[in-house]
C-alpha cells in the first residue's frame, strides 16, 4: 500500500468502515485491527490512514468523539453513521462483485 | 447535517480543528511508542522510529485539511489578504474605484428600497392584495370618477357576488370641541366593519359594531395613534371622554395603532350614522338613487374572483342603474354609469409606477457606466502590474489562481463600495421618501430592510465579477510576453488599448443618452414654471375658512358670515383687494362639467354646451390681476334675492358665435337636479385657474353672494410681504365668528409649488443628478484613457518630437483621440437617447422628445469636456523632454 490509487484508497475506506462496525475505535486501534485480522497480509500506510478517516467524516459516513483509551489517554473515537453502515454495506457487494469477477477470470484463464 | 455546514463548523472553529488533529497524530505516535518499547526497543530509539515510519507530520495534516476542503477556504484568505495588501498600496486607484461603486451602487440600493416599499411590497393590510376600488365613471358626462351613492352601495352589497365585505369611506372636516377649545379634524367617515376589513384592530378601546351604524345611535369616535398623541398625549384614559362634534356629544370609544392609514390618514374617525350630511341624505327617500354620491367604496375579491370578473359585474349592475331611471342620472351628471374593480395595490401607485421605473432604469444605466469605468481603471492596473503577475506565474500560480486573485481584488472594492453604497442609500432615504409621497400616499413601507440589503449584495457581487471579468481575461492573454518586457511597451497592449477605447466610448454613449434625458426634462419644467398664468401669485394669500355649523345654520347667517368676513377684510391696512371663492387658483382641483344652454347663441334655440362651473365674490378678479373685458363686476346688489347673475370667461364668450354675450342668459344643470339660470354680467379674460398643463376650459363664475356657504377660500392680494397680512386676515373672520378656523394660508405660488411643480421639478433634478454623476464618471474615464495611452506613447512622442515634429501636432493628436472617442460614442449615444426621450415624453411638457436644441446643447457640452479631460494628459505629452525620453527605457 506505498501507492495511492483510487482502488487502493477505496479499499481503505471499505477497511475503515468494516473495522468501525465491529464497535467504536480510535485511530491507531483501527490499524492494529486491520493488521491483526488480516494476519500481518495488509498494513495500513499510517500516512494515509488519517486523510482518509477524516474524508469519511467530511462524506459523514462516520462520526467522532473525544474519549478516552485502555492506558488512559484522550484518543479521538470514530464510530460508524446510518450513512456509513449503508456505504458499508453497498461497498461490501461492490467488492465481492468486483472480486468474484476477478477470481472467475483468473479461473478461465488458468 | 449537510456536508456544507460540517465544513462551515470547521472553518468556524478553526483554531481547535487544528488543535485536534495534532492532539490526535500525537495519540498515534505515542501508542506506536508504546507498542515498539514493549517488544523490546529502547525508549528513544522507539520513539525515533515511529515518527520515521509514520511519515511527515506536516504533509499528513496538509492532506486531512484537503479531505476536509478547507484548503479552497485557506488560499481564499491568502487572496484576500494579499488583495488587502496590494489595494492598500494602491490608494488612488481604491478610492477612486470604491468612490465610483460606492455611488452607484448606493444610488441603486436606495432606488430598489423604494421600488420594494411602494411596488413590490404587499398592502399592510389583511390579505392586502385581494383588496378592490369600487371606482364609478361616467362618460357621458365626461367624468373619470363619479363616486358611489348610498344607494348604489346598498345595491352593490345586495347584488354583487365577486366583491365581498364592501364597506364605504369619505372624508369630512368638522369642528371637534374638547372643553371649550375648537379644532378642525379631518374626520373619516367610515363603515362599522371597515376597520375590520383591513384586519385593523384598535390599540386601545374597541372597533365599530354594526349598532354603531343604526340610525339615530350614540354617537361614537375612534382617534387617529397621531391624534391621539398630539391632543391627549397618548391618555389612556381617553376611552369613554365625551367630546362635542357637530352640536352632538361624540363618545371616544377606541384608539388606532400606528399604521399607514388609507385612503389617507385623518384625525378621527365616526361611523355613517353620526355624520350629519350622510344621515340626512339616507333618511330622505326623496332624493333619489344618487344621493350623496361622494363615497368611496371598498371591498374584498370573492375567493376565486378576479379583479376582470369584478369590473365586469360591476359595470353590468352599474348599468342598471342607470337603465332604470335614466332621468335621475341625466339630473346628476352621471350618463353612461358604469364601473370596475381596481385592486388597491395597483390603484395606489398607479401615478409613481412610471418615475419610479424610469428613475430606476437610469441608476442601473449609471452602474453600467461605473462598471465600465471601474473596469477601465482595473485593466490600466492590469497593465501596469504585468511584470508582477508574469513573475508570479513563472514562480508557479496557475492561470486559474491569477484569475482567482484578480477577482478577490474586485470583489473587495465593489464589496468595500457597497457597503458605502448602503451607507449612502439609508442617508438618502428621506429625501427619497419626501420625493416619492409626491406621486403615492404608499411610503410607510420604504426602508433599508433585510431585501434591500440582500439586493445591494448580490449587486455589488455581480458588479465586482462583471467589471473584474475584462482585466483577468487581458491578464490571461499577456502573461507570457509580460516578463520579457515588462508589460509596459505599447506594441503588445494594443489590443487592450482598443478594449479600453471601446469602454469609454460605452461610457459616453450611455450617459449622453441620460444627459439628454435630463436636459429635456430639465428644459421641460423651465417651460412649466415659466409659461404665464394670466393673473398674479406672489402677492396673493389663501386660507380656507369652512364656516361653522353651529354659527352659521342658515344661508343668511352664512350670507351675514361672508359679508362680514369680505368688509373686515378691505377695511383692514395693507390689504389691497380680498374676495372669497370655491377653490383656489393652482390648488389641486379639475373642471367639473355642468351641462348649460346658451340663448341666443344659435338661431335654432338654446345651444348646448359643457362648461366649468365655478364660485367668485365681487372683487375677485381684481384680487388676482384678471382684467373684465366687457360688462361689470358682480355687486352688493347681487343679493340671494336679487335675479342670478353670471360673469363668463373668454373661452365661453366665443361659444356664442360672434354674439355679444353680455346681457344674455344661459340656463344651467346644476348638481342636485335644479335647474338655474343666469344672466351673464361681465367677461373676465382667460388665465390658468387650473395647472398649466390643463387647456383653459370655457367656464362661468356664479356670485358666492347668491349662493352662501360656497366661498370657502378667502384670497387677499396685499400691497407688501402676503406673509404680513396673516394676522389681519385671522382678525378679520374671527371677528365674524370666532368658531371658525383659519387654515391652509399660503399664497398662490406656494400652492403652486407644492401642486403643481415641486413633482416635475424632484424628477427632474434627480435625473439631473444621475445625469451629473454620470458625466462626471466618464470624464474621468476619457481623461483616463488618454493619459495612459500618453504615458505608453512617452518615447514615440519623444522620438517624433526630435525628428522635428512640432509640440502643435503632437497636441492636436492627444486631444484628438479623446475627441474622436467623444464623437463615436456621442453618435452611438444618439439612438439610446431617442429611445430614452420616447419613454420620457410623457412627462414632458411643451418639449418634444426630440428637440433638437437639447441633443446640439449636449453633444456641445461633451465635446468641451472631452477637452477638458484630454488637457492634462495633452499638457503632459507636449512637455515631454525628447533626450530623456528616449533616454528612459
Amino acid at each position: 500500500m506505498a501507492q495511492k490509487s483510487d482502488l487502493l484508497q477505496g479499499t481503505l475506506d471499505l477497511l475503515i468502515l468494516k473495522t468501525l462496525a465491529l464497535g467504536p475505535q480510535h485511530g491507531w486501534g483501527i490499524s492494529q485491527r486491520i493488521q491483526q485480522i488480516s494476519e500481518d497480509v495488509l498494513r495500513v500506510n499510517q500516512g494515509s490512514l488519517y486523510p482518509a478517516l477524516h474524508r469519511l467524516e467530511d462524506k459523514g459516513w462516520v462520526a467522532s468523539d473525544w474519549g478516552v483509551s485502555d492506558n488512559n489517554r484522550e484518543a479521538k473515537f470514530y464510530r460508524l453513521t446510518r450513512a456509513g453502515q449503508r456505504q458499508l454495506q453497498l461497498e461490501t457487494e461492490n467488492w465481492e462483485r468486483v472480486s468474484a469477477a476477478v477470481a472467475r477470470i483468473l479461473q478461465a484463464v488458468s | 447535517m449537510s456536508r456544507f455546514l460540517r465544513r462551515l463548523r470547521l472553518l468556524v472553529g478553526r483554531g481547535r480543528f487544528e488543535a485536534d488533529v495534532k492532539k490526535e497524530l500525537e495519540f498515534h505516535v505515542a501508542m506506536e511508542t508504546e507498542q515498539r518499547q514493549r517488544s523490546g526497543q529502547p525508549a528513544d530509539d522507539a520513539r525515533r522510529t515511529a515518527l520515521r515510519d509514520f511519515g511527515g507530520v506536516s504533509r499528513i495534516r496538509e492532506e486531512v485539511r484537503d479531505a476536509r476542503g478547507l484548503a479552497f477556504w485557506d488560499a481564499v484568505v491568502q487572496d484576500l489578504r494579499y488583495g488587502l495588501r496590494t489595494l492598500a498600496g494602491a490608494p488612488g486607484y481604491t478610492a477612486a474605484a470604491v468612490a465610483i461603486l460606492a455611488l452607484s451602487i448606493g444610488a441603486n440600493t436606495a432606488m430598489f428600497s423604494v421600488l420594494n416599499g411602494v411596488l413590490f411590497a404587499p398592502l399592510p393590510f389583511r390579505d392586502g392584495q385581494d383588496l378592490v376600488l369600487v371606482q364609478q365613471s361616467a362618460p357621458q358626462s365626461n367624468r373619470a370618477n363619479a363616486g358611489v351613492s348610498i344607494q348604489e352601495l346598498q345595491d352593490y352589497r345586495r347584488r354583487l357576488t365577486t366583491v365581498e365585505d364592501l364597506v364605504e369611506y369619505h372624508q369630512m372636516s368638522f369642528t371637534l370641541l374638547n372643553e371649550g377649545e375648537p379644532d378642525r379634524v379631518d374626520t373619516g367617515v367610515v363603515s362599522a366593519n371597515f376597520f375590520d376589513m383591513l384586519g385593523i384592530r384598535p390599540e386601545l378601546g374597541r372597533s365599530f359594531a354594526d349598532r354603531d351604524d343604526d340610525i339615530g345611535a350614540e354617537a361614537v369616535l375612534i382617534l387617529s395613534h397621531a391624534y391621539w398623541l398630539e391632543k391627549f398625549g397618548g391618555d389612556p384614559k381617553v376611552i369613554g371622554r365625551v367630546l362635542e362634534m357637530n352640536n352632538r356629544a361624540h363618545t371616544v370609544i377606541g384608539v388606532l395603532p400606528d399604521y399607514p392609514e388609507y385612503p389617507r390618514a385623518n384625525d378621527v374617525y365616526m361611523p355613517t350614522s353620526a355624520c350629519p350630511f350622510r344621515a340626512s341624505a339616507e333618511t330622505n327617500p326623496r332624493q333619489g338613487h344618487r344621493s350623496f354620491a361622494g363615497l368611496r367604496v371598498f371591498g374584498r375579491l370573492a375567493p376565486g374572483a378576479t379583479p376582470q370578473a369584478a369590473s365586469a359585474e360591476i359595470a353590468g349592475v352599474a348599468r342598471r342603474f342607470e337603465q332604470d331611471d335614466p332621468q335621475d342620472y341625466d339630473r346628476w351628471n352621471a350618463r353612461g354609469l358604469t364601473g370596475e374593480a381596481l385592486p388597491l395595490g395597483e390603484q395606489l401607485v398607479s401615478n409613481a409606477r412610471r418615475a419610479l421605473y424610469v428613475l430606476a432604469g437610469v441608476t442601473l444605466l449609471v452602474l453600467v457606466i461605473a462598471c465600465a469605468n471601474v473596469a477601465n481603471l482595473a485593466l490600466a492596473r492590469t497593465m501596469r502590474r504585468g511584470r508582477e503577475l508574469a513573475v508570479r506565474t513563472a514562480l508557479g500560480a496557475s492561470r486559474g489562481r491569477l484569475l482567482r486573485q484578480l477577482l478577490t481584488e474586485s470583489l473587495l472594492l465593489s464589496l468595500v463600495g457597497g457597503a458605502l453604497g448602503i451607507a449612502i442609500a439609508s442617508l438618502s432615504l428621506d429625501l427619497l421618501v419626501a420625493f416619492v409621497g409626491r406621486f403615492t400616499p404608499r411610503t410607510g413601507q420604504i426602508a433599508i430592510d433585510g431585501r434591500v440589503l440582500g439586493f445591494a449584495l448580490v449587486v455589488s457581487v455581480v458588479t465586482g465579477i462583471v467589471f473584474g471579468i475584462a482585466p483577468a481575461l487581458a491578464a490571461r492573454r499577456n502573461l507570457s510576453s509580460g516578463m520579457r518586457d515588462g508589460g509596459t511597451q505599447a506594441g503588445e497592449s494594443a489590443g487592450r488599448h482598443r478594449v479600453r477605447a471601446a469602454l469609454v466610448v460605452a461610457q459616453v454613449a450611455v450617459s449622453f443618452a441620460l444627459v439628454v434625458g435630463a436636459a429635456l426634462l430639465l428644459e421641460s419644467f423651465y417651460r412649466l414654471a415659466t409659461t404665464p398664468l394670466g393673473f398674479e401669485t406672489e402677492h396673493v394669500m389663501s386660507a380656507a375658512i369652512f364656516g361653522n355649523f353651529t354659527s352659521q345654520a342658515t344661508m343668511a347667517d352664512s350670507a351675514r358670515f361672508e359679508a362680514d368676513v369680505l368688509r373686515n377684510l378691505r377695511t383692514s391696512p395693507g390689504i389691497r383687494a380680498a374676495a372669497l371663492t370655491g377653490a383656489v387658483p393652482q390648488s389641486a382641483i379639475s373642471p367639473d362639467g355642468t351641462t348649460v344652454w346658451l340663448e341666443g347663441a344659435a338661431s335654432d334655440g338654446p345651444r348646448q354646451v359643457v362648461v366649468d362651473q365655478n364660485y367668485a365674490s365681487d372683487q375677485y378678479f381684481d384680487t388676482l390681476g384678471v382684467p373684465i373685458l366687457a360688462g361689470r363686476d358682480f355687486q352688493a346688489t347681487d343679493t340671494m334675492e336679487a335675479p342670478a347673475v353670471a360673469i363668463i370667461n373668454q373661452s365661453m364668450a366665443k361659444l356664442w358665435n360672434g354674439v355679444d354675450p353680455v346681457g344674455r342668459r344661459f340656463t344651467a344643470q346644476l348638481m342636485g337636479g335644479a335647474e338655474a339660470t343666469f344672466t351673464v354680467v361681465g367677461i373676465a379674460a382667460d388665465y390658468r385657474l387650473y395647472g398649466v398643463e390643463q387647456e383653459n376650459p370655457a367656464q362661468y363664475y356664479r356670485a358666492t353672494s347668491q349662493a352662501p356657504g360656497s366661498g370657502s377660500r378667502l384670497l387677499v392680494r396685499t400691497d407688501g410681504e402676503p406673509a404680513g397680512a396673516v394676522p389681519a386676515i385671522k382678525a378679520a373672520v374671527h371677528a365674524a365668528d370666532p368658531d371658525t378656523p383659519v387654515e391652509d394660508i399660503a399664497t398662490i405660488a406656494q400652492i403652486r409649488n407644492t401642486t403643481q411643480l415641486a413633482a416635475p421639478g424632484l424628477t427632474a433634478a434627480l435625473l439631473g443628478l444621475f445625469a451629473l454623476v454620470a458625466l462626471t464618471i466618464t470624464l474621468t474615464g476619457i481623461a483616463g484613457v488618454i493619459s495612459t495611452s500618453v504615458s505608453q506613447r512617452t518615447r514615440e512622442f519623444g522620438l517624433r518630437m526630435a525628428l522635428g515634429a512640432s509640440r502643435w501636432s503632437v497636441l492636436r493628436q492627444v486631444v484628438g483621440q479623446g475627441v474622436v472617442l467623444t464623437i463615436v460614442g456621442i453618435v452611438l449615444g444618439l439612438a439610446g437617447a431617442s429611445f430614452f426621450s420616447r419613454l420620457l415624453s410623457s412627462f414632458l411638457f411643451e418639449t418634444p422628445a426630440t428637440d433638437l436644441s437639447a441633443h446640439l446643447g449636449v453633444a456641445l457640452i461633451f465635446l468641451a469636456a472631452a477637452l477638458l479631460a484630454a488637457a492634462g494628459p495633452a499638457r503632459r505629452a507636449t512637455s515631454i523632454d525628447p533626450l530623456r525620453a528616449l533616454r528612459s527605457e
